[in-house]
């Protein structure tokens, strides 16, 4: 998607409903506007929230989950077969993002314009939002929202506590309970969505305020989480004390945490971190090597 | 026990099933291989196995997420294999074993993410020749039979994992000698380096590095609880940007 093609997109929505509503009716004649019944709007959001990536695919990814949640509305809209033959193809197009943030909002929105039969307007918003609300709904639960509440979960669970699934269950309900709210934004805001979602300020000053949150917690988690990584090798140095020579045994460890403590668990997060940006390794490459090196150096017990 | 009855298996497939069926709408997450762990853990009957491998297997997922479809390890499925193995006969080595499973299972399941994934494009070239037709009822039928793949090419693979994998292989990495157990150990409390490592290299990090060593600071030599140091990252963070703002709107006056 090319950045003209957003702009736009963006361009076309700034337009009120008001205007484009009067512009259409002035050459359509009087059924233009159908007020959806109260019904119809609910089950499409619900189509929309139990089954939007059902049929999710490489070619068109969300596309037919969005046709299907949108059929209660076309038949609404449209008596005429061949219109709603139109419509179903006009909504059968590529579309992807973020499924429970950023669609949400979206699919509220071209409800609420296929309702006053703005087919142009309901496709280029589509077109237009898919992309910045999946970067944005991403950023909020990939980045900052789940590792927090991931590590928080797994470090309780892994103490044997039952508090960890159950944080992880109820953050999992959270995300889909506010998809409901967050369609009923779209549909009340229409066309307005995509004014607030291009007001980015306060949301920048949010996510920076939250990643500064996530840093401190993350910097504390890491020594916290992988504090069991330590070597349990000894060596012998001669000491001299009060002109008595002696030799003893000192444990390695205790020397490390002397001049760093969790010297070993911040040499492999540094480690796979350039691996990651670096080196450009994938993911799985790198969890490979760490995999094999941790391994290995447990296995002739080194760590 | 040697082995699992069917009818465990087909619990634990129809679970997979439904996880990543759920996934696709509402999310709820139960996917996530804490939740899939612990559910196992009470299905085979060892919770503690089920919150050990589910939790490691969180921390490794730190940073992972589709990004617009991509294909990530399925931790989903190598929690809930790993546990069901890992739970046969139990015992000490309980985690070494069921960890030395989950992994690979995990990597491994991503070609059927793939196939999964690709399968569906079938669905979406049926959709195209009913909403020609009109037919609305054979695009629901496209949309809603999507669900097929998805869900099958991880309630298969479970299924004779748990019900014919499970004994063998159980037996295969009992005999393996203490050096394997200690090694797969190590490799579980190392591998949270790849989560935090993926995370940081999400995050700004050039711009807020500092806050990091705050972080580390408190815990590595104040010796601070993580709950501490999370109310005063709240506290930070509210500081710091209340601040900020402060000075853009005076000099904005200005």
């Amino acid at each position: 998607m090319s950045e003209q093609l957003e702009n736009e997109a963006i361009q076309t929505a700034e337009v009120t409903p008001e205007n484009e509503a009067g512009d259409m009716g002035g050459q359509n004649g009087s059924d233009d506007i159908v007020a959806l019944d109260r019904s119809v709007v609910r089950r499409a959001m619900w189509r929309h929230l139990i089954t939007l990536q059902w049929s999710w695919n490489y070619e068109r990814m969300q596309a037919l989950g969005y046709v299907y949640s949108m059929l209660p509305v076309i038949n609404a809209v449209y008596k005429d077969k061949e219109e709603r033959i139109a419509a179903m193809k006009r909504h059968l197009v590529f579309y992807n993002t973020n499924p429970q943030v950023g669609s949400p909002p979206i699919f509220g929105a071209t409800v609420a314009l296929e309702a006053q039969r703005q087919a142009e307007t309901v496709d280029s918003i589509k077109v237009g939002l898919m992309g910045p609300l999946a970067g944005i709904g991403d950023t909020i639960q990939a980045i900052l929202f789940r590792p927090i509440v991931a590590v928080f979960a797994a470090s309780l669970a892994l103490a044997g506590s039952y508090f960890g699934p159950l944080i992880m269950f109820l953050s999992g309900i959270l995300w889909t309970v506010l998809m409901i709210p967050l369609f009923y934004f779209g549909y009340r805001q229409g066309i307005g969505v995509a004014r607030e979602v291009s007001a980015e300020g306060r949301l920048t000053r949010f996510t920076d305020m939250v990643t500064m949150m996530g840093m401190v917690v993350i910097g504390a988690f890491i020594p916290s989480i992988m504090a069991s990584v330590t070597t349990p090798l000894k060596y012998s140095q001669t000491v001299s004390n009060l002109g008595q020579v002696h030799t003893e045994t000192v444990a390695l460890q205790s020397t490390l945490d002397s001049l760093l403590p969790y010297m070993i668990p911040i040499a492999f997060v540094a480690l796979a971190y350039w691996l990651l940006r670096g080196l450009k390794l994938s993911a799985v490459w790198v969890l490979v090597i760490l995999f094999v090196v941790a391994f290995v150096l447990g296995a002739v017990g080194i760590l | 026990m040697a082995s699992y009855s069917i009818i465990t298996a087909l619990i634990l497939a129809i679970w997979a099933y439904v996880g990543i069926v759920l996934q696709l709408g509402p999310g709820l997450w139960w996917t996530e291989a804490l939740i899939a762990g612990f559910v196992t853990g009470a299905v085979v009957g060892n919770i503690p196995l089920g919150l050990s491998i589910g939790g490691s297997l969180t921390l490794l997922s730190l940073g992972l997420w589709t990004y617009g479809g991509a294909t990530i390890p399925d931790f989903q499925t190598g929690a809930i294999v790993g546990t069901a193995i890992g739970a046969i006969g139990g015992g000490s080595g309980a985690f070494a074993a069921g960890f030395a499973v989950a992994l690979p299972t995990a990597l491994l399941m991503t070609q059927m993410d793939v196939l999964g994934r690709a399968v569906t494009t079938i669905f979406i070239h049926g959709a195209d020749h009913y909403a020609e037709e009109g037919n609305q009822r054979g695009l629901a039928a496209m949309h809603l039979l999507g669900q097929l793949p998805w869900g099958l090419t991880r309630a298969i693979p479970v299924f004779l994992a748990v019900w014919l994998g499970a004994g063998p292989i159980k037996s295969l990495i009992s005999a393996a000698p203490a050096w394997f157990s200690n090694g797969m150990t190590t490799a579980g409390h190392v591998l949270p380096a790849l989560g935090f490592a993926l995370l940081l290299s999400m995050l700004p990090l050039r711009r807020f590095w500092p806050y990091l060593l705050v972080g580390f600071v408190l815990f590595a030599y104040l010796k601070m609880p993580l709950i501490g140091v999370a109310i005063l990252a709240v506290a930070i963070g509210f500081i710091v940007s209340t601040t900020q703002a402060r000075n853009e709107r005076s000099e904005a006056s200005v």
